[in-house]
């Protein structure tokens, strides 16, 4: 513990477990429905939103969420038109998204430092408002979750059963889009972009290798989360590595792991192509 | 004397270390066409499959054109079923049946004019030669399985397997499938057709192999489905109507 | 009309441009098979696991290294991607993601360790197509011409195989080799496009011109040429775009991002012109 006896020190802990935990919950309906490549395109996709702030001077997160938006309906938008594949609907957003980003960013004095900073994220540059914002996130996250976890687990397994139950199946995919896009923002200053996709898919994919049940997954999903933030951080201390890769190297590390171990604890066959 | 094409010889077929068929037992001779019949979950694919070479046989053996199911593919078609293609692909017709040619023409060679000779005498075989420049998706159900057809004869195997082909299939297609299925059985080719469609056997098949996790019959199609028989390969599936007259379920 | 070649009259802007239009035309022929096969995703994973072959060959040989060590991670990451895929223990989606991220994290942390790091990362990432040397451009041709001469020599069996696996595993040709082959075609180009346009970039040229083709043709050959064209159209517009913006309008645009912006606006007039035609048929 005596790793983290500075402020700067103590407040990228404290964020690490707040993106942790946040990510954990949201990763669980991500893996849950094949939406890694979805995520993946809109960390990338969100860019431009971010870059577009520092640029008018709005809030980061407030800008490039507002940004996100309108990516995320435009995808759904994308996805559903009949012809075009949805896979490279989503890739041509992503390679817009980032592009556009790029070329707003290029066109800026300080390219390369601020570029960094999105690419792999700034954990130790964390100021308590940061906190606070994430902190809030995870509330309003959880809260959402905890009311529609359960037809979102539905809508996964069984979209036509949800939608003949009544429910606006649609509003409630929408829905679910829009929470990761916030959670990609609101991870993106602590891991940057590209590794956002990685605390949201490994800690949920990692506890799916443990649990065939929602509720176990969910915790473990967080509470993993969490942990790699935490490991990854001391890592990043102790040998003077970038802490956002090592904490992804945490996640990705316990996910390997468990690949080979889980097979042999649990009695039961991991199921196949589960997810 | 007509050759045994196909031999199953008390063969039981694994996937991994789950058995799922047991104790098949028959030959299939040349000029002759075989139903399999069971409900779904018997079996039938895997059987298919493993006269391709693609399941494990873990006890007794399978001889297919004389020799081991891998060495024969050369010589064995396989019609899957239409569902589990992409309609919206963009291939046309022709070039689907001309995909039957493939490993005739070879590893980084092109095929030749009396490669797509032989394609379009297939496609005329099925009665679809005048939608060869069509995109495969545009066709109906039924017609796209008979180019699947098409593609097989192509090839010119000496044993066709069809994994249910007359699913959802329109009169015109399932008239077209079946003339196009004598004259290869008219030609010395040796047909496996696994079916639902009990009239349908009754109508082309020599022999029935009734399945259900294992061989619960095989034999003359007259022998072979009966309502005692269908009643012991489809258990409570089967409803017996007056007489000789046998509903299954699927 | 002037406005189009003035640009190039720099023995740098003619290099740019070669290795533009070079790299554009390959990757549009794999992204063609991109899109049939549906790899976006696996081609977005390929792009980032080069990323530590990159700075590893940086590291130990320079500049120089870059292309050898990208090599050798791609061709690593072809292979596992084909494995993985093929097992699919854990859901396919997120394996992928987790080996995407996993080894771009390694790479991260082998530049951080670096003392330029904020540069070199960049370099990497997004290339520097108008630092392109004769060199380069031989490796881009060389890389090229291998990924061509494969697709061209198993282009029929690839496409039995992308339209009907089922049938194409019964006729005895192993699908996973087949995989092998298009991942590592794909693989290739991410190390052709490192130099120049970097692995981040790279994506949009492995997909965004298939995608444009199938919009505008039902036919392999109109897809194909629909998405070479659009490719060799972006990447020369892209480079005028930003030479122009740079000396005419002062304003520093990365040539790289240019090239994918203009690749993106011609898919959304391809994406017009399907509209139109649905329309009026």
């Amino acid at each position: 513990m005596s790793l983290f006896a500075d402020g700067y020190a103590r407040r990228a802990l404290i964020e690490a477990l707040l993106v942790g935990a946040l990510c954990g919950l949201v990763g669980v309906h991500v893996v849950l429905r094949k939406l890694s490549f979805f995520t993946m395109a809109m960390t990338h996709a969100t860019f431009p939103g971010v870059v577009l702030a520092a640029l008018v001077g709005v809030d980061l997160l407030l800008g490039s969420g507002l940004f996100g938006v309108f990516v995320v309906l435009g995808v759904s938008w994308l996805s559903t038109r009949p012809r075009s594949d949805s896979a490279a609907a989503v890739g041509v957003v992503l390679s817009a998204g980032f592009a556009l980003g790029v070329a707003l960013l290029s066109a800026q004095a300080g390219f390369t430092r601020d570029l960094s900073a999105f690419l792999v994220g700034s954990i130790v540059t964390v100021q308590t408002g940061d906190l606070v914002k994430t902190a809030l996130v995870l509330v309003a996250v959880g809260l959402t979750l905890a009311l529609v976890g359960k037809e979102l687990v539905f809508g996964a397994f069984d979209r036509g059963g949800l939608v003949a139950a009544g429910y606006p199946a649609g509003r409630l995919d929408l829905l679910l889009l829009l929470l990761i896009q916030l959670t990609v923002v609101s991870s993106v200053p602590a891991v940057g972009t590209i590794q956002a996709v990685a605390l949201i898919v490994a800690p949920a994919a990692t506890a799916r290798l443990w649990s065939d049940r929602i509720a176990p997954t969910t915790v473990l999903a967080v509470l993993l989360g969490m942990a790699s933030g935490v490991v990854g951080l001391a890592v990043s201390q102790a040998y003077a590595v970038a802490a956002g890769a090592a904490i992804v190297l945490a996640a990705c590390g316990f996910f390997m792991l468990s690949v080979m171990v889980a097979p042999l604890v649990r009695r039961r066959p991991v199921p196949v192509g589960v997810g | 004397m007509s050759e045994p094409l196909l031999v199953f010889d008390h063969a039981s077929l694994a996937y991994g270390r789950t058995t799922a068929v047991e104790d098949v037992h028959g030959a299939v001779l040349s000029g002759q066409s075989v139903a399999l019949i069971g409900p779904n979950g018997a079996g039938k694919s895997t059987l298919l499959r493993s006269v391709l070479g693609l399941v494990d046989v873990v006890a007794g053996r399978i001889e297919v054109l004389g020799t081991t199911p891998v060495r024969a593919r050369r010589e064995v078609a396989y019609v899957p079923q239409v569902d589990t293609l992409d309609a919206q692909f963009p291939v046309s017709v022709r070039q689907v049946v001309l995909m039957g040619r493939y490993r005739d023409v070879g590893w980084l060679r092109r095929p030749s004019p009396r490669d797509r000779a032989i394609a379009d005498e297939a496609l005329d075989a099925v009665g679809l030669a005048a939608r060869r420049e069509d995109r495969f998706g545009m066709l109906s159900g039924g017609q796209q399985q008979r180019v699947l057809l098409a593609r097989a004869i192509a090839q010119q195997p000496r044993l066709l397997l069809l994994d249910e082909p007359f699913n959802g299939v329109d009169a015109v297609s399932q008239q077209a499938l079946l003339a196009a299925l004598r004259r290869l059985r008219d030609g010395g080719a040796a047909v496996v057709v696994s079916t639902h469609d009990l009239a349908l056997a009754h109508l082309a098949c020599d022999e029935v192999c009734l399945l259900n996790k294992h061989q619960v019959a095989f034999g003359p199609t007259d022998e072979t489905l009966t309502p005692h028989l269908l009643r012991a390969a489809y258990g409570g599936q089967a409803l017996e109507l007056a007489g000789d007259n046998v509903i299954v379920a699927r | 009309m002037r406005y189009l070649i003035e640009p190039f009259g720099s023995p740098f802007m003619q290099r740019a441009l070669a290795e533009a239009l070079l790299l554009g035309a390959v990757a549009a022929v794999v992204s063609v098979f991109v899109v049939l096969r549906r790899l976006a995703f696996v081609s977005d994973v390929l792009t980032h696991t080069v990323f530590p072959g990159v700075v590893i060959g940086f590291v130990v040989a320079g500049t120089g290294g870059i292309v050898w060590g990208a090599l050798v991670f791609a061709v690593l990451s072809a292979v596992l991607i084909t494995v993985l895929a093929a097992r699919s223990r854990v859901t396919e989606d997120a394996s992928m993601a987790i080996v995407l991220t996993g080894f771009f994290a390694v790479g991260v942390v082998l530049v951080s360790r670096q003392t330029s790091f904020t540069s070199d990362l960049t370099a990497f990432l997004f290339g520097r197509i108008l630092t392109v040397d004769r060199q380069q451009l031989v490796m881009t041709a060389v890389l090229g011409a291998a990924v061509l001469l494969l697709l061209g020599l198993l282009g029929k069996e690839l496409l039995f195989r992308a339209f009907d696996p089922a049938g194409a595993e019964a006729r005895g040709y192993r699908v996973l080799v087949l995989d092998l082959v298009l991942n590592l075609a794909v693989a290739l180009v991410v190390v052709a496009a490192v130099r120049a346009v970097g692995t981040v970039l790279v994506i949009a040229l492995l997909v965004v011109p298939g995608a444009a083709g199938r919009l505008l043709s039902d036919r392999l050959a109109g897809i194909a040429l629909v998405a070479v064209g659009t490719a060799l159209l972006a990447g020369w517009l892209g480079l005028v775009a930003s030479w122009q913006a740079s000396v005419n309008h002062e304003l520093r645009l990365a040539s790289g991002a240019t090239v994918v912006l203009v690749l993106v606006l011609l898919y959304g007039a391809a994406a017009g012109i399907a509209a139109l035609r649905k329309v009026r048929t």
